[in-house]
């Protein structure tokens, strides 16, 4: 691949987050009324510490300047203290990401794995009951509001039969190392992983199916059946693979929608990750704590999609476009 | 002699068009998910038109409903139970339909219409014009739509208008990606050229020949693009962002969450309006594939 | 595809065996059997640990288990005890008394507690008039004498004394930050006096507390008490039911119903006099709400139609009482009764009659009555309140009402702490709040005179006058029993004083209710209700249950465990890889079952 391509694709989702970072400033300035008076709700602020404030945050020059010190601030991964709990919100987000990583991470890893396999399922057989029953299951789930599936596994597993947690991530009381620790994560976890993984995989069914079926058309593959070779293998060694490229631009962008994919859910769920923290931010509003995770989701999409340009480049060799 | 040439050419246009959509007509016709589609959505339209009829409206506000008890099943108050303030399930269910219904369709339309004219506009103008629209369409498309909707609305603050406008401007670049491409292979056809050597106007040429080009593309999409506008403002209702003075599906959900529906095991508070979401979403994409495979060319030479 | 597969199975079996040497070595030992730590859930986050900062109920539970006082007061009905201080004795106008403190008490980090801490709490709180202790110090002045020896002088007859139950803090601690630091101070250090002290505090998951070896009762017999919070009072109780947690505080009205028929749990209905109030806003603040709420004959109208009882069986089943009067206290007697003609009834009729007298009139016959001549339209803004269970169902039937009269409202959602500043800032029309008043009346009472008025813009928060109502007739009042010894006397002045307020129809109190809790009764024992026969067991005044709390004597515990030094609500590397090896062995599984089928294929 050559290094032109991706020095185009890597200037070009640069650009793409210079122009996130200045919508972010205008979005949240523009609601902002007094950012320093904020910072200290429920604090009483003497006149000296407000000034103080007002100039460490570079609140006390023309728009311009504000703009300016914003723009250092980003850089410097300074994204303000949160209202609510006074710590830095960057921190706040670091503390939070690894639980939504865990959750989407995983779920995103089951939802294309199982999709894909079901719309391979559904491809081959394609007319059949078994297909007709597959792609009706996929999108009816894929119909469903997220959270609306996992208001339904909750009450099932969590209250009516007691199987699962109603929440969290984890028992304040559990043993906080080794295999204890990780039956008690994973205890948490099954549920909101679940209503995820069902939820999503029906893009990946369907998207497979048609891709699938679209690539068995092609003469290559009447060749290998002419030759002799098995169903499966013809299957599995030439129409899969080749018609796996649309599906992994897909896995990779759906990735990157990870960070912002599960604020519903992750509500219903109490799973204490970027999600709910999202939701929680929204009831202050807490505006610094917004304002960073907003600039967090929109680079995490840019990378995995800067990522998905990449992987297509490289996998495809009909694509070698400038 | 002229006038009536020009009255023929018109009614064979007239002519020809009637004859395409009858024949797509019953093309669709032959397809069983996109008929069956076609009836769940005239169920659910006719239910949002007749909501008078079926429910009374009064029975939204609690202060109204004070006779009811509260909190029950379906045995004991046809025909889907009460919710925590005694407020009819049934009611709540009929007449919010049309919220999800009419902000879906706005929201969509909204989309198509900003969507179509980038797209038309980026894809004829080609080169310069053309590249900086698309950069901005990919811009819209990287910020993840939830944040930004969430964001707008609790700036706009939450009335139903606003929840149509987040939707809308939030919907519209995958609508213009897909139309920019259209017109650009439009471009190549042999007549649009023809029509350029006639001295035919850019705007003519938009208007005549390349907007029924698409026409079809944009319907097949936007019947695509109605289920995630649905789905998206049940969840900016159930985050708290639905306008509160109207009954929607997902407020309901947002309601019978906040409110103990799971752990009362209510189950008829929260399982009717997501069925009729499933449903509603489900038979726009059935109606959707189906036009898609009758209007998008691309599709025609593959039929399952 | 073998190639898929075979990548997955590898990365599987990595991940396992990163897992298996892995997690974050902590110094966790399960004790079998024995239950050490007590968890109770509740909805309401504790805002601060810091007493001059704080104001929540959550955070007032969290000082009664860190920190102990000078006396105390008895489970029983709340009579005066000895705490920190043994014995005491008062001068003879009534106006000094000396307390003698305990010998050899400490503070939990070893430092001596002595009359010191005690004189700098009282002087400092005093001097910057810290909001959670003014009330109660405002008129008085402490020196130590000696080590054990403190004496309190108040400049005016002071009916509260000799109770002195305002929190002592250390002043080893306190006494590094000055006026300005002090409000940044998180108090996170765990330096405390009561039963237990913090050991980690993650806001919004849990607040964890470990037994205090230097308690002046001697060290608690539980290792550690948690509160945990929950976004959502209904998982809430479902939690109790799974033995996630020990107890429940705030139950909503219909799960108590449910779990009074659970075996193994039992249900508390606690009365402290809480209540629930319709405040409109009062003009005298910051910023004046519509101009119509300045016309007392609109609030009257508004008063007659809200259906109080409606509220009771509706939004809170039947679990509470209709109020006429704001309840300053826990003691049912401070508040007074009304006859039917001092009441509003609820009179929709009456209500439109009086706003067709007042000339409000719905001029555009759009259903929304406007001001006098056609002006403004009474459009209110209804603030509701994000944390509470009640808040949107009390909104659904009071704007329903409202409506009904012809005033339309707009709803705007905030959290507690954005509500505070909006009403300071006085940018609100109406809301619904409440209180749990304390045991002597004066400190609530305080919260309602002209000095507690939002008045700085800089400050917005620094207020507790929420009905931002300026009335000198009740300061007067305020200012006679403040300094009234005989107690008869006394409670004549506050009744008069509520019913004045009561009548203003800016501050509506429309009912109390009890504290609804739930506690399993399989695992500890020492629940104390405060006071006795009707007060909750938690959260109380002084809640005296966490000094009582003993694990269940004959006790074969199921899942007991000790947490040592845990990161609780966080999630580690070690556990995310194990977890996405579980799910990648998984997905590997099906892969390889789908990719090898051989038997069906080989047919086509």
């Amino acid at each position: 691949m050559s290094t032109r391509i991706v020095l185009g694709k890597l200037l070009g989702s640069l650009a793409t987050l210079a122009f996130v970072v200045v919508f972010n400033f205008f979005l949240f300035r523009v609601v902002e009324q007094d950012p320093v008076a904020n910072l200290f709700r429920g604090r009483n602020l003497s006149d000296a510490q407000r000034d103080e404030l007002t100039r460490e945050f570079g609140l006390d020059g023309s728009k311009l300047e504000q703009f300016w010190s914003y723009i250092q601030q980003t850089v410097g991964l300074n994204f303000g203290r949160s209202y609510v709990t006074n710590q830095p919100v960057i921190e706040e987000i670091a503390d939070k990401a690894p639980a939504t990583i865990a959750l989407v991470g995983v779920s995103a890893v089951l939802s294309a794995v199982f999709g894909i396999l079901i719309g391979v399922l559904a491809a081959w057989r394609r007319g059949s009951k078994r297909d007709y029953a597959a792609t009706t299951l996929t999108m009816t789930t894929y119909s469903m509001p997220d959270f609306w599936l996992g208001m339904l596994l909750l009450t099932l597993f969590a209250v009516v039969l007691g199987w699962f947690p109603v929440g969290g991530i984890s028992d304040p009381n559990a043993p906080d190392a080794g295999i204890g620790k990780l039956l008690d994560h994973g205890e948490h976890l099954v549920l909101p992983a679940l209503t995820l993984t069902v939820a999503y995989l029906g893009e990946y069914a369907l998207v497979m199916r048609s891709s699938l079926i679209e690539t068995m058309r092609e003469d290559y593959l009447v060749l290998a059946r002419a030759k002799g070779l098995r169903d499966t293998l013809v299957r599995n060694r030439h129409a899969v693979p080749n018609a796996l490229l649309p599906v992994v631009t897909l896995a990779a962008i759906n990735f990157g929608l990870v960070l912002s994919g599960a604020i519903a859910v992750e509500t219903i769920f109490s799973w204490p990750g970027l999600g709910l923290a999202t939701y929680e931010a929204l009831q202050g509003p807490d505006l610094p704590m917004l304002q960073g995770l907003f600039l967090v989701f929109s680079a995490s999409v840019i990378l995995f999609n800067l990522l998905a340009d990449l992987v297509y480049v490289a996998l495809d060799p009909r694509v070698r476009v400038s | 002699m002229s006038s009536v040439a020009v009255a023929s050419a018109r009614r064979i246009a007239w002519l020809r068009r009637r004859r395409a959509i009858a024949g797509a007509w019953s093309q669709y016709r032959r397809s069983r998910p996109g008929m069956i589609g076609l009836t769940v959505l005239a169920l659910f339209v006719a239910m949002a038109l007749a909501a008078p009829l079926l429910a009374d409206e009064s029975g939204l506000r609690a202060v109204n409903v004070i006779g009811n008890e509260p909190w029950s099943s379906p045995a004991d108050f046809a025909p889907l139970g009460t919710d925590r303030l005694g407020r009819s399930i049934w009611t709540q269910v009929v007449w919010g339909s049309r919220t999800s219904l009419l902000v879906g369709l706005a929201a969509t339309v909204l989309a198509a219409l900003i969507g179509m004219t980038v797209g038309i506009v980026a894809g004829f103008y080609g080169r310069r014009a053309g590249a900086l629209l698309m950069r901005l369409t990919e811009w819209f498309l990287v910020i993840p739509f939830l944040p930004l909707a969430i964001v707008l609305a609790a700036v706009l603050g939450p009335s139903i208008r606003n929840i149509i406008l987040v939707i809308g401007i939030t919907s519209w670049p995958s609508m213009a990606r897909l139309v920019r491409a259209q017109v650009l292979t439009l471009k190549e056809r042999l007549y649009v050229d023809r029509s350029r050597a006639l001295g035919a106007s850019r705007a003519h040429l938009m208007a005549r020949h390349i907007l029924p080009g698409v026409s079809g593309l944009i319907l097949a999409s936007t019947t695509l693009t109605v289920p995630v506008a649905i789905l998206s403002e049940t969840t900016l209702s159930f985050l708290g962002f639905g306008d509160p003075s109207r009954p929607s599906w997902g407020k309901m959900l947002e309601e019978a969450f906040a409110q103990g529906a799971l752990t009362e095991e209510a189950w008829w508070w929260y399982v009717p309006p997501g069925v009729c979401i499933v449903l509603v979403v489900l038979a726009f994409t059935l109606v959707g594939r189906a036009l898609e495979e009758i209007l998008d060319p691309r599709l025609r030479e593959r039929s399952t | 595809m073998r190639v898929v597969g075979g990548i997955l199975a590898a990365l599987s079996a990595v991940a396992a065996l990163v897992l298996a040497g892995g997690g974050s070595g902590g110094t966790a030992s399960a004790q079998d059997g024995e239950r050490q730590v007590f968890t109770v859930g509740y909805w309401q986050d504790v805002d601060s640990m810091n007493v001059t900062v704080g104001v929540t109920v959550a955070a007032y539970e969290a000082w009664n288990i860190q920190y102990a006082t000078l006396t105390d007061k008895s489970a029983k009905d709340f009579s005066v005890s000895p705490g920190l201080a043994e014995s005491w004795e008062g001068s003879d106008d009534g106006k000094t008394w000396t307390y003698k403190l305990r010998p050899n008490l400490k503070w939990s980090d070893g430092k001596p507690l002595t009359a010191e801490d005690i004189a700098y709490t009282v002087n400092r709180s005093r001097k910057e008039e810290w909001i959670n202790h003014s009330a109660t110090v405002a008129n008085l002045t402490a020196k130590a004498i000696d080590p054990t020896t403190v004496e309190i002088k108040s400049s005016v007859p002071d009916p509260k004394l000799p109770v002195m139950d305002v929190y002592i803090v250390p002043k080893h601690v306190f006494q590094r930050y000055d006026e300005n630091a002090i409000l940044k101070y998180d108090a996170q250090d765990g330096v405390g006096s009561g039963p237990y002290v913090l050991e980690e505090f993650k806001k919004g998951q849990f607040i964890r507390f470990r037994a205090n070896p230097h308690y002046w009762r001697g060290e608690p017999p539980l290792r550690a008490v948690v509160i945990r919070n929950f976004n959502n009072a209904e998982t809430m109780v479902a939690a109790l039911r799974r033995g996630e947690i020990d107890a429940a505080h705030g139950v909503t009205g219909a799960a108590y119903d449910r779990l009074k028929g659970d075996d193994g749990i039992e249900v508390v209905e606690g009365n402290q006099g809480a209540f629930q109030e319709f405040a409109l806003n009062g003009g005298d603040g910051l910023k004046k709400g519509h101009p119509a709420l300045s016309d007392p004959l609109v609030r009257q109208a508004i008063a007659h139609a809200i259906d109080k009882q409606t509220l009771v069986d509706r939004v809170e089943g039947g679990h509470a009482e209709v109020a006429d009067t704001i309840a300053p206290s826990a003691n049912p007697e401070w508040m007074p009764e009304l006859s039917d003609d001092e009441k509003y009834a609820f009179d929709l009729e009456r209500a439109n009659q009086l706003l067709d007298q007042g000339g409000y009139r719905d001029t555009d016959g759009d259903g929304v009555r406007e001001m006098p001549g056609g002006g403004q339209p009474l459009r209110m803004r209804y603030a509701v309140r994000s944390e509470s269970p009640v808040s949107q169902p009390n909104a659904e039937f009071i704007t329903g009402w409202l409506r009904d009269i012809g005033i339309a409202t707009t709803q705007r959602t905030y959290d507690d702490g954005q509500l505070t500043e909006v009403i300071g800032k006085g940018d609100y029309d109406m809301f619904v709040w409440g209180w749990v008043p304390f045991v002597d009346p004066d400190p609530l009472l305080s919260y309602f005179t002209c000095s507690q008025v939002s008045s700085d813009p800089d400050n917005p928060t620094d207020y507790y006058n929420d009905a931002n109502w300026c009335d000198p007739g009740y300061d007067r009042l305020y200012k006679q029993q403040n300094v009234e010894l005989d107690r008869a006397r006394r409670i004549e002045i506050v009744h008069e004083m509520l019913k004045r307020f009561a009548r203003t129809g800016v501050y509506d109190a429309l009912y109390t209710y009890p504290d609804l809790q739930a506690y399993r009764t399989d695992r500890f024992e020492g629940f104390v209700r405060q006071p006795e026969g009707i007060g909750p067991v938690l959260f109380s005044n002084t809640s005296p249950t966490y000094a009582s709390l003993k694990p269940l004597s004959e006790d074969a515990g199921a899942a007991g465990t000790v947490a040592a030094d845990s990161d609780g609500g966080g999630i580690g590397t070690g556990a995310i890889v194990g977890i996405a090896a579980l799910a990648l062995a998984l997905a590997a599984a099906a892969w390889w079952v789908v990719m090898r089928r051989r038997t069906a294929d080989e047919r086509e």
